[in-house]
């Protein structure tokens, strides 16, 4: 239920890490985490961005209902983000759990509904009246569906979907129509984009209708090696036929950068070995650190963790560091605002306390 | 000019994009367009997202109809929520589930550029489901009236007939709701 204390479930959400962070997942060496989002809407009602107030509310308050009374939203949290400051909705949209368009939504009754493992997520009045989320760590798109499925049904049985049976899912901007699935995998490539194979690969892929994109999903940009791949086509294929294909895909995608990093251990062994040190040296000891260079050799870290070079680490560690020393959430672990050069430093020492706990 | 995506060969195709009267340039080479450019596919690039990507296209549509000598499509209007075709053209976003009933004749050749097929083939939302489960239901017990009166079995008949009220009976009490 919305707490009039934000500061406590604020509190709460900077100490709690989502399922994916434990890195535990199948393939977990290559794939960081697999996602699928539904797009849903209320029939004849106005899509958020053309809706009155009062529809807007009237869905909110249909969602809060819903999640008060069916048990499968039992240990669920419904937060109301119309008075959120830019900073809590930033820190929001870098755990995951609300999209960057959420976040600068300008109409009221925005809402998130999210569980307690921080798996499943409900956006209210995003682009469409409901966006439905699941991640979980590694290659898991089937387990996912089976869960999303599920919490899909229990909302149909209390709202009314808008849904044709040609165009399937009625959806605010019709290039979800249909399935209104978007399922995607984040893939950590520093072997392929270290040997110069992987614009081949994109390539490929984007023949397919499939779409690679940044850390936070569209428009955003790649950093730390981290690839996004996601369907494009919405319409036309069951969602079986969506999962098993990006499967597919990934698996592919897997397969080129497990034999790129054999090649790398073959042919560069001292070279991969001193990169990855070096990494490690100065993550551990900088003062002052950027986010862009933070990513950028903590990506070399995790490749040491994957290839088992690296043993004192782990990937939830580095999952862990990765999502806490960005901007906002620098800020919110700190409880104060900090600019770019306090962040920097800032982030040196966040970084330096969980690489090395005893000296610190 | 090297490619704005690769950034390493020529860029030797140009692409315009005209949104809210701001006019934006990509330069890109030949591959880069051929794959970025054609299929809507998307790296990462602030300045070329899906949305403008969107009105770019749904302007070249326009555009095209117009050029037919067709009426242009933008005066149409949702009989639900009021949104104009005109609007949108310009933001990508339609208005509510009734838009696309009442822009389905310019929607279906965007729908199938978008997806490469218009017919959805995924699940079905239980409630629907039901609803649809029932109409075809009345079409078969409809057919099997025919049949029988042919067969003058008037007695099916009448049993057929209260089946068919009764279903909808119950599809239009829910559809009142």
């Amino acid at each position: 239920m919305p707490s009039n204390n934000s500061k406590f479930w604020l509190k709460n959400l900077a100490r709690s890490s989502a399922e994916w962070i434990n890195g535990c997942g199948p393939l977990s060496e290559v794939v960081v985490s697999s996602r699928i989002r539904l797009a849903r809407n209320i029939e004849a009602i106005p899509f958020p961005h053309w809706a009155k107030e009062e529809d807007l509310k009237n869905i909110y308050e249909v969602m809060q209902q819903l999640a008060q009374e069916n048990i499968i939203f039992r240990k669920f949290k419904l937060l109301l983000l119309n008075n959120f400051t830019p900073l809590e909705l930033q820190f929001l949209v870098e755990k995951h759990l609300i999209s960057l368009y959420q976040a600068n939504g300008k109409h009221p009754y925005r809402g998130c509904l999210y569980n307690q493992e921080e798996t499943a997520c409900i956006m209210i009045n995003e682009e469409d009246h409901l966006r439905i989320q699941y991640i979980l760590s590694g290659l898991q798109l089937k387990k996912i569906w089976g869960s999303i499925n599920q919490i899909d049904n229990e909302i149909g049985k209390t709202v009314n979907y808008a849904f044709s049976e040609k165009e399937g899912y009625l959806t605010s901007c019709p290039t979800n129509v249909g399935t209104g699935m978007r399922a995607s995998v984040m893939l950590h490539l520093p072997a392929l984009v270290r040997l110069n194979r992987l614009n081949e690969i994109l390539k490929a892929i984007a023949k397919i209708g499939y779409v690679v994109r940044g850390f936070y999903g569209e428009g955003t940009e790649v950093m730390g090696n981290l690839f996004q791949i996601s369907n494009q086509i919405t319409l036309g294929l069951s969602e079986e036929e969506i999962i098993d294909n990006l499967e597919k895909v990934s698996r592919q995608i897997i397969e080129q950068e497990e034999k790129a990093r054999r090649d790398l251990l073959k042919d560069f062994k001292n070279y991969l070995e001193d990169q990855i040190w070096r990494a490690y040296g100065i993550l551990s000891q900088a003062r002052i650190i950027s986010s862009v260079e933070a990513m950028e050799l903590l990506s070399k870290l995790r490749l040491g963790v994957e290839l088992k070079i690296v043993s004192q680490i782990n990937l939830e560690l580095i999952n862990r560091i990765m999502l806490m020393l960005q901007p906002a959430y620098l800020q919110i672990l700190a409880q104060k605002n900090l600019n770019a050069s306090e962040r920097d430093i800032q982030r040196a020492k966040l970084i330096r306390e969980k690489i090395n706990p005893m000296n610190n | 000019m090297l490619c704005q995506i690769c950034k390493k060969k020529e860029a030797t195709i140009m692409i315009t994009q005209v949104i809210g009267g701001e006019k934006t340039e990509l330069h890109l080479c030949k591959d880069c367009a051929t794959l970025f450019g054609d299929k809507f596919s998307i790296i990462s690039f602030p300045q070329f997202n899906l949305d403008d990507l969107l009105s770019g296209l749904l302007k070249a549509f326009d555009l095209y109809s117009q050029e037919e000598g067709r009426m242009t499509a933008g005066e149409i209007k949702c009989s639900n929520c009021g949104l104009t075709y005109q609007d949108f053209m310009q933001t990508g976003k339609l208005g509510c589930s009734i838009c696309y009933q009442d822009f389905r004749g310019q929607l279906l050749p965007l729908l199938r550029r978008l997806h490469g097929n218009s017919e959805h083939i995924g699940k079905v939302p239980l409630q629907a489901k039901n609803k649809l489960d029932k109409i075809n239901q009345i079409k078969r017990l409809r057919q099997e009236l025919q049949e029988v009166v042919i067969k003058e079995d008037y007695e099916r008949a009448a049993q057929i007939r209260d089946e068919i009220l009764k279903l909808e009976g119950v599809t239009k009490k829910k559809d009142a709701k």
